[in-house]
């Protein structure tokens, strides 16, 4: 059964049309989230909701105007649409349009196998034992979120698409303390699927790897500050990539010129030794998607070749505004937003290196095991990211655990200074939050060195 | 809506349970300018409904954004479903509290025509660029209203009404000089439109983007530290765990057991503040529907206090301080209102120390269970009250705990924020860690 009858849909569009706007699209969405909280060995608080709510967009020229409501009414949503395309102000015909449903390929996902809530539980129970088993060990926190978003797309050019997206992620947070130390870890492992994909996950090494990391950090020594080498190991580590460059890809920046590589395409904005991409079509992968929020089948889109810039990431605004062909990638958190060219899974493709090789080649500075969250400024490419894991690197060798360590720089600097790619590319799931909210995403990246980055850490 | 979510408890009552409901609903109006038009124009209608049940024991939560009866329905079929997989929590009950509260602000204003405000908002672009020609982009300017109103019920009879009108704007200034880039951004909110100062906001943003262009890196080292009320908000909310009762329960909270201890420099005191006649809003319950009063949080030094909700209160065997935090989408939670920092034994500011009026990169750089923390930071240099230059490109690191024991009052007027939501005395913070050169 639709979400929203096609009618009503042609409806919405020919009142935009009526008022001038030259291209309209309808967002309908309902997504049901079941979430459990786990923790001081409990489960404290399970949760399920149900959002619903329908987006219009009504495009003139270079203009968006959106508007949303939870109402399926016709009158109500003809009374925004009327809102929005009174801002045109211009005159414009009906429409005759005859919906023909999008078929694509579909990105393989997992079974989305459900299973009962006791079961759940008795899991995350498992995971909490296999923790606490470690008597420094002082709390877990286990977050065990599944969403089912089903969507679907109307537009003035006949579009009916539509997409079920099974969304399953279980984030770990353990805290450590001793006397008066105290340290945490995380892990956030995420999937399109279902319960399939906490099943294949190795609980036993997660849990060995989130108390080691929570151990070496515990016990670990101020980081020094300063500008050194920093060998990023794989994984998270692809957060430098996503903060230092993704984001200054996105026609979102790069429409208003707030990007410093918005006049860059064809050159060398990056080592050769770098090539990137921002690909949607990882089977399973936490930031895949079949088609975009626009209706668009998504796509495998090489940004950066041997360090020349080759695409940006572009949705329909954006390529109205620079020009640059849609890539699949308009997403969204919700109805809520209007779409915006965003990142899907953005990685570092491998190189030759091993990691070794890598350490090796770096006389003193910094291996960065595990990194944390960052942000970036796209206007000055300006960002900044925590490191949760850090080992200084004395003689090419990984010497002892340090904390504190902050890295900074700028997109442009930065995407220069990496001149070794390893070989072991490893995906992360994360969540990304911009201007169209709060997004499942993917960093992923081989081991990679920088030579030279600026360390926050302990004067 | 009050018979609606009546009808919905009583559902709850005929299965033997108690139940807390929560409904928001909210109007929005946002509009933002790109080359001398209104590039995105965004209107919006929604509600939510949220439901908290307690049966033999056990805690269910559900929502839902559809209000039809099949959707009621299954918004009190899931949450009596979720209550069988949770353990019973002997300090999770419905406050036996009934009587209506209302806090409604509401401002009487002459209606201001959507020509004027899409005027104004095309300003906060515009009136950037023709400033300086230096000025290469805007990217982020808006102008939004919202009007909000909440409600809560429970099968004890606790009605609250909170109604409120809000604007803002915001405006930005991205400059590039002969290759040097800088970019800030400025905010403000209002109740009443004329109350909103657009002029004053375009122009904050363009001073500081002005100056840092200048902005140098600075040699590694300890240097004096002065944080903009907006910087020193920030630290105090990423670090709001030190003052939650919950976060003690879940070992989350260092000062957990420091209660009458003396945590920070005795000349501080910090007061949490719900009616304080400067703050942007006041707020006279919490989302449990009880109605708040000040809270010492930190009397010269010493740790007094807590924010307790109804939970939390029974696990510590204490009262309820008024600062339960919930929304429809959420669990029972406790946050803080509006924070003061009062200060004593002023001293004069040092000959020379750094001003931060800006921090990247604190939520991911920010350790809640040890207070460490690292920010990338821009500001200014001061030397004996002379602005003696710009800085940036440098991080700041520090542990919240420690550095509130290394402070200094250098006045004693009371500061606020951008936001009107925390007031401090001016601090002086010794021998921070800075990276830089």
């Amino acid at each position: 059964m639709q979400l929203l009858s096609s009618n009503i849909a042609q409806d919405i569009i020919n009142e935009g049309f009526a008022f001038g706007a030259d291209f309209v699209d309808v967002f309908i969405e309902r997504t049901h989230n079941d979430g459990m909280v786990f923790k001081n060995s409990r489960a404290e608080d399970i949760q399920s909701g149900t959002i619903f709510g329908i987006g219009i967009r009504l495009i003139h020229g270079e203009q968006a105007l959106y508007g949303y409501t939870n109402s399926v009414d016709r009158e109500e949503l003809l009374r925004i649409t009327k809102l929005l395309g009174a801002r045109i102000g211009g005159e414009g015909k009906s429409l005759n349009l005859n919906f023909e449903k999008l078929t694509y390929p579909k990105v393989p996902t997992l079974l989305d196998k459900e299973i009962d809530a006791k079961h759940k539980l008795a899991h995350l129970k498992k995971i909490d034992e296999i923790l606490r088993m470690d008597t420094k060990v002082s709390q877990v926190m286990l977050n065990f979120t599944k969403k089912k978003q089903l969507i679907e797309v109307y537009n003035s050019e006949g579009l009916f698409a539509t997409e079920e997206r099974p969304y399953i992620r279980l984030f770990h947070q353990v805290v450590m303390k001793d006397g008066n130390l105290q340290t945490e870890a995380f892990y956030g492992p995420g999937a399109i699927g279902g319960w399939e994909f906490i099943e294949k996950l190795n609980t036993q090494e997660i849990c060995a790897n989130l108390l080691k990391q929570a151990s070496t950090t515990l016990y670990a020594s101020p980081c020094p500050a300063g500008k050194m080498p920093v060998v990023i190991d794989n994984g998270f580590g692809g957060v430098i990539f996503h903060e230092a460059c993704g984001h200054l890809l996105e026609t979102t920046s790069v429409e208003k010129k707030a990007s410093v590589f918005w006049d860059k395409m064809g050159e060398q904005i990056a080592h050769s030794a770098v090539t990137a991409l921002d690909d949607g079509t990882v089977p399973g992968a936490w930031g895949s998607l079949s088609i975009d929020d626009e209706g668009m089948p998504t796509q495998r889109t090489t940004l950066i070749e041997n360090g020349i810039l080759k695409r940006f990431i572009s949705d329909r605004l954006g390529e109205r505004k620079t020009g640059h062909k849609r890539t699949g990638s308009a997403r969204r958190q919700s109805y809520k937003f209007a779409p915006a060219s965003r990142m899907r899974n953005t990685f570092i493709q491998s190189g030759s290196y091993q990691l070794d090789e890598i350490i090796n080649s770096v006389p003193d500075g910094i291996y960065a095991k595990k990194m944390g969250g960052g942000s970036v400024d796209p206007s000055t490419g300006q960002f900044n990211f925590s490191v949760q894991e850090a080992y200084l690197i004395k003689d090419g060798k990984i010497s002892r655990p340090v904390k504190g360590a902050t890295l900074i720089g700028t997109g442009p600097d930065i995407m220069a200074k990496i001149s070794m790619v390893g070989r072991n590319l490893e995906l992360m799931a994360g969540m990304c939050g911009s201007v169209s909210g709060s997004i499942p995403t993917t960093v992923g990246q081989p081991p990679i060195k920088v030579d030279e980055i600026l360390v926050g850490g302990e004067a | 809506m009050k018979s609606l979510m009546e009808k919905v408890l009583n559902q709850v009552i005929d299965q033997k349970a108690e139940a807390d409901l929560m409904f928001a609903s909210s109007k929005t109006l946002k509009m933002s300018a790109q080359k001398k038009a209104i590039s995105t124009y965004n209107v919006s209608s929604t509600q939510i409904l949220g439901i908290r049940v307690i049966k033999d024991g056990r805690v269910g939560l559900s929502y839902t954004e559809s209000l039809d009866e099949e959707s009621l329905n299954l918004l009190v079929k899931q949450a009596l479903q979720n209550t069988e997989t949770t353990e019973p929590n002997a300090h999770e009950r419905i406050l036996n509290l009934s009587g209506s509260l209302s806090d409604e602000l509401s401002i009487p204003e002459e209606e201001v025509s959507i020509a004027l405000k899409t005027e104004r908002a095309l300003e906060l672009e515009e009136g950037v660029k023709k400033l300086d020609p230096r000025v290469s982009s805007v990217p982020y300017n808006s102008y939004s209203e919202q009007d909000y109103l909440s409600h809560y019920l429970s099968t004890k009879g606790r009605f609250t009404t909170y109604r409120d009108k809000s604007y803002s704007i915001t405006s930005s200034a991205v400059m590039d000089d002969k290759g040097k880039k800088s970019s800030f951004y400025d905010f403000q909110t209002a109740h009443v439109f004329k109350d909103l100062k657009f002029q004053k906001v375009i122009e904050t943003a363009l001073f500081h983007a002005r100056n840092l262009l200048e902005e140098k890196s600075l040699p590694t080292g300890k240097y004096n530290v002065r944080f903009s009320e907006d910087s020193l908000e920030s630290l105090m909310n990423c670090f709001s765990n030190l003052y939650s009762a919950k976060a003690s329960i879940d070992q989350m909270n260092p000062w957990s057991n420091q209660l009458g201890c003396e945590v920070i420099s005795k000349d501080l005191s910090i007061i949490d503040h719900p009616s304080f006649d400067r703050s942007f809003r006041t707020s006279k319950f919490d989302s449990e529907g009880v109605e708040r009063k000040l809270l010492t949080l930190i009397e010269e030094g010493v740790l007094k206090s807590f924010y307790h909700n109804s939970v939390t209160a029974n696990y510590f065997k204490t009262q309820s301080t008024g600062h339960a935090s919930r929304s429809a989408g959420s669990p029972l939670g406790v946050y803080g209102t509006d924070l003061i920092i009062r200060g004593k034994n002023v001293k004069p500011l040092p000959d020379r120390y750094l001003e931060v009026i800006q921090m990247d990169g604190l939520y991911s750089g920010a350790n809640r269970v040890t207070g460490a923390f690292s920010v990338a930071i821009k500001g200014y240099v001061w030397e004996r009250g002379e602005k003696v230059g710009t800085f940036g490109n440098i991080t700041l690191s520090g542990n919240l705990m420690e550095l509130f024991k290394n402070v200094e009052v250098v006045g004693d007027e009371l500061l606020a924020s951008t936001d009107e939501s925390f007031f401090s005395v001016p601090l002086i913070f010794h021998g921070v860690s800075v990276a830089g050169t």
